[in-house]
């Protein structure tokens, strides 16, 4: 099932003799729990597509259609909410609230969609990224692995169709590396989640469905990972 | 947490040191609203009570009215109380004389003493039958009659009139001026034996108006209904004023002033706010952006910001209106002590609609506040937490200039990088400027409105009757040893001496009155010396003139010209004819008639003014050139000023000393215009001081929570070579960028606001022309830069100790 489809999506940024295409005519398509990987240099244009997809970012031209719905066709609260009820974010700076412990973190988007958390899926959540006993423990309490853990569980919590990670394993150790590049399989799987990961490391990049790469504001597929 | 917003409280608890100076900033915000309000509130009741005490609670006043009239007026739906008001000798200069003194005749009904408190009566009551009055407690003192006791009024005709006194009422300060008797009677009484001698112009009828009745449109309809002509009806200005219900064109300027005042204090204390909260929530972009990010809408984002802001005024608008209360209090407490007498029934000062007016104007503030910060933080892209260099790369529209060392460079291009920052930080300080200039107009008004008392002023004076050198100095002998004197000092008076003008020119002989001076007036006379020297004068080496006196010469000598001082084109209070008097010495000497023949005298100098009022001018001189021009060596006037604690006793004394000379006691009417005068000018500086207290707390925690906002980016600076030196030059740069851009908005603004406050309270009264407020300017521009050299040494510290790596690894 068709979960993610991109049409030639073109992004530029500046004007005249600073102008840089980021993206030049981006088109591919993901199913529905399929773990793809997108590596380039810097500057290629990756983040921007990760942007783009994400809705955090409008392009020039072109469509992203998720779950069969066009992004860039709503309004701008709509989007908001629907990022916030179907995208799921991990970045490389994890970005927790410090002032919050590891628990209310990851319940913290379902806050924001006044919703509350289910006590058996925030456990199992707790379970599946091994943060059961550290559960109270603040951010800072907590190694970089361990950070990023916290984020991927919130970035599981609303149950989104479509993960989008920036560099999740940027700040971290080769060992924590593997283990959150191990959960993010394992949620495609357990929970049927899409999910696009931006990368440099091509041993981690090796280990997803798909692998894409970004050269120039190009996109070519290099083929399947695993 | 049951929702997102529950992680304000969260927020709050662990960065209470971070919010601390935006807390700081809504304190002082609702202080400075409360406080103002407060005081404002404070000065109308005071000023109410004032006016009820000495105006009395009527509304207005019907003249020359019949008695059928009063009745038919008392008698609408629209009047609480009236009264029939009728006076016989209200100028004294009628031989109405009780016990010898002069006495003034009124009659009135009950309800008068309801709607004139001063007409008090301390001890009896009210007198019901015919030969039954009121009398001022004066004569009590004096006579020492007592109710029960009868008395007998001399009228001019030779008749006698025999009434018991059924009440003592307070004397009224021109009553005690005059050393005269008031006498009361019930209008019945009144009618059957003063009748006759009554003005019809002193028939009158006052009114009070029952509350929320529309007072002008009652006054009118009556007035038109009874056919009583506008001109006739008299109203209370100052009560009417303060219910709102004047069409005092003057009042309502007033109003308007106090109304432009108040938005002035409101906008001074959001754009404070505004400030710090924009300083806060730079320092939270990337946690904004996290949010979008994580799905919150801008909606949220703008309910997160608010909310956080009013989280912060549960403790920061308390504190505010706690510190507004010490300090109304502090200042009641001030006034009761400073002027007993006048404040003695004035609650402590806590004033509800202070406080009021604090919390409400204080939430609304800082909700108002908050919506520009709050729409700012909705803006942030969620992208600023997925690239993760939130508030590091600023967007810049242009590179700073190289004219200037790098460092200052870059403070000023800081400053002036980012509009937004560059119009609350600078317009902040520009509103303090223009809230200082505006109030500085209420010094001017206050001067204008109350005339301080003048050194000069005499608590009690012994006057000659009939104008003449007729006061002994022996008396002043007597009195030397009186220690409930602190001061005395005579004056005799020679009236319409013709003087003539020195030089060529001056033949015309003009009438002035001739005042000789002892050394007590001759030192306050320095006060007003324009030009020459008081010291010749009083060793007797010449005489001193007023203005007058010498522009008047001048215009003998030139053949009539033009009043002298308008066509100087100045103030005619200054002596500004000076200037076309000048290069004349038409002044410079004047002849006098002696009794041993004309005399020329020098003279020694000119007056701006003196205590007197003549139409040609007044001539001062020793009391040894008085002797020598007069013969004459006693006094006309002899001024008395008392020690503080003198007693009762010790005035009887003194008027026992008068021996059928008019006895003056202006001890009342005294302490009335100082209780008036102390209690504005303690309003009025009050309020300034405040302005300039907030500014400089404004100013210090502004800049302090700028620079601490940008304690990372200032980190990375040292590490790439910058000394801390430099770096602290450039916060300087940046401060006195914002001082500087403030003053000269504050002043662009500030000086037509104190120009349209000045006019609406001065010149549409007085007439006296707006002068450029530069000395107030000047010294709110020093306020300022001071503030911001404060300001930036305390950061300066935190430059100093910043541990470099520690900053960068926050990066």
């Amino acid at each position: 099932m068709e979960i993610l489809k991109v049409e030639n999506l073109c992004k530029t940024y500046g004007k005249g003799k600073t102008q840089v295409k980021a993206l030049k005519n981006v088109s591919f398509s993901m199913q529905k729990g399929e773990f793809a990987a997108v590596v380039g240099e810097s500057g290629s244009g990756k983040s921007t597509l990760l942007n783009c997809i994400g809705a955090l970012d409008e392009p020039d031209s072109g469509s992203v259609y998720l779950d069969g719905r066009t992004l860039f066709s709503m309004k701008e609260n709509e989007r908001t909410i629907f990022r916030r009820r179907n995208i799921g974010f991990i970045f490389q700076s994890f970005q927790l609230v410090p002032e919050l412990n590891v628990e209310q973190n990851i319940i913290f988007p379902l806050l924001l969609d006044n919703r509350k958390a289910q006590p058996e899926q925030l456990e199992e959540i707790l379970e599946v990224l091994g943060l059961k006993e550290r559960r109270k423990h603040l951010p800072g309490q907590l190694s970089g692995g361990q950070q990023q853990r916290v984020a991927i569980g919130r970035a599981l919590i609303t149950k989104p169709m479509m993960i989008l990670a920036d560099e999740p394993t940027g700040n971290l150790d080769s060992g924590n590396s593997r283990d959150v590049i191990s959960l993010l399989h394992q949620a495609s799987k357990r929970y049927q989640q899409t999910i696009l990961m931006i990368t440099h490391n091509q041993n981690l990049a090796s280990s997803a469905d798909r692998v894409f790469r970004v050269a120039d504001g190009v996109l070519t597929e290099l083929g399947e990972g695993r | 947490m049951k929702g997102y917003l529950d992680l304000i409280p969260v927020l709050e608890k662990i960065h209470r040191k971070q919010s601390r100076m935006t807390r700081l900033c809504i304190t002082l915000a609702v202080f400075l609203i409360a406080a103002i309000f407060g005081m404002g509130d404070m000065e109308i009741r005071n000023q109410r009570a004032m006016a009820l005490k000495d105006d009395g609670a009527w509304h207005a006043a019907f003249r020359g009215v019949t008695k059928e009239q009063s009745a038919m007026i008392g008698a609408y739906p629209e009047v609480k109380r009236s009264s029939r008001y009728a006076v016989t000798n209200y100028k004294l200069d009628k031989d109405y004389t009780i016990e010898g003194k002069k006495a003034a005749v009124c009659g009135f009904d009950e309800d008068f003493l309801e709607l004139f408190p001063l007409a008090r009566i301390v001890e009896g009551h009210f007198p019901t039958e015919a030969d039954e009055a009121v009398v001022t407690d004066n004569l009590q003192k004096q006579t020492e009659i007592s109710v029960g006791d009868y008395l007998t009024l001399e009228t001019p005709k030779g008749g006698e009139l025999r009434y018991r006194v059924t009440g003592i009422s307070e004397t009224t300060s021109m009553m005690a001026e005059y050393d005269a008797i008031g006498l009361f009677l019930n209008s019945e009484s009144y009618e059957q034996s003063f009748m006759g001698d009554t003005e019809q112009k002193d028939l009158e009828c006052y009114v009070e108006f029952k509350p929320l009745c529309n007072i002008q449109k009652s006054i009118k309809k009556i007035s038109s209904e009874m056919g009583i002509p506008v001109d006739k009806v008299g109203q209370n200005v100052k009560i009417l004023g303060m219910m709102l219900q004047s069409n005092d064109s003057y009042i309502v300027k007033i109003y308007l002033t106090a109304a432009m005042l108040a938005v002035l204090v409101m906008v001074a204390g959001i754009l404070m706010i505004t400030g710090s909260m924009n300083s806060q929530v730079a320092k939270g972009t990337e946690f904004f952006g996290m949010l979008r990010c994580l799905g919150a809408t801008c909606a949220q984002v703008r309910r997160f910001v608010r909310r956080e802001a009013l989280n912060w005024c549960r403790t920061a608008i308390p504190a505010g209106l706690l510190l507004s209360v010490i300090v109304t209090m502090a200042l009641s407490w001030l006034l009761r002590v400073l002027s007993p007498r006048y404040f003695a029934e004035m609650r402590l000062g806590i004033s509800l609609t202070g406080l009021a007016a604090g919390t409400v104007i204080g939430v609304v503030t800082v909700l108002l506040a908050a919506n520009v910060p709050a729409r700012r933080a909705a803006k942030v892209s969620p992208l600023t937490a997925v690239s993760g260099n939130a508030g590091f790369v600023r967007k810049v529209k242009r590179a700073a200039g190289n004219l200037l060392r790098v460092d200052i460079s870059l403070g000023v291009h800081h400053a002036g990088g980012s509009g937004r920052t560059l119009f609350l930080m600078a317009g902040s300080f520009a509103f303090s400027v223009i809230l200082f200039l505006a109030f500085t107009t209420t010094i001017d008004f206050v001067n204008y409105a109350i005339n301080p008392l003048h050194p000069w002023q005499p608590d009690l004076s012994i006057v000659s009757r009939d104008e003449t050198c007729s006061i002994p100095k022996e008396i002043m002998e007597e009195l030397k040893g009186n220690p409930a004197v602190k001061r005395m000092y005579g004056r005799s008076f020679a009236y319409s001496v013709p003087v003539t003008g020195g030089g060529e020119a001056a033949e015309e002989t003009i009438p002035m009155h001739l005042i000789s001076y002892e050394e007590n007036q001759f030192a306050w006379a320095e006060d007003s010396l324009i030009e020459g020297n008081v010291k010749d004068a009083e060793e007797g080496g010449g005489v001193l003139l007023d203005y007058k006196a010498r522009d008047a010469l001048y215009k003998a000598a030139s053949g009539g010209a033009d009043d002298v001082a308008k066509n100087a084109g100045r103030s005619t209070d200054k002596g500004a004819g000076s200037e076309a008097a000048e290069g004349t010495d038409v002044w410079k000497a004047v002849t006098i008639p002696t009794i041993s023949g004309q005399k020329d005298y020098p003279v020694a100098g000119i007056l701006s003014k003196t205590p007197f009022d003549s139409e040609h001018g007044i001539i001062v001189c020793s009391e040894e050139t008085f002797r020598e021009i007069t013969g004459e060596e006693n006094y006309t006037i002899l001024d008395i000023q008392l020690v503080r604690n003198a007693s009762e006793e010790d005035v009887e004394k003194i008027r026992n000393l008068a021996d059928g000379r008019t006895f003056s006691d202006r001890r009342k009417g005294n302490q009335e215009v100082r209780g008036a005068y102390y209690s504005f000018v303690l309003f009025v500086y009050g309020f300034l001081a405040v302005i300039v207290l907030i500014t400089i707390f404004n100013i210090i925690n502004s800049i302090s929570m700028s620079v601490s906002a940008r304690l990372t980016q200032f980190g990375t600076m040292r590490a790439i070579g910058m000394s801390d030196k430099q770096v602290i030059r450039m916060v300087a740069a940046e401060a006195g960028t914002y001082a500087l851009t403030g003053i000269a908005a504050g002043a662009a603004i500030g000086i037509p606001v104190n120009k349209v406050c000045y006019e609406m309270l001065i010149t549409s009264r007085w007439g006296a022309a707006w002068p450029v407020p530069a000395a107030a300017l000047l010294l709110m521009a020093a306020v300022v830069i001071g503030s911001v050299i404060l300001a930036v040494a305390g950061p300066a510290k935190s430059i100093r100790e910043m541990s470099v790596v520690e900053t960068i690894g926050a990066l």
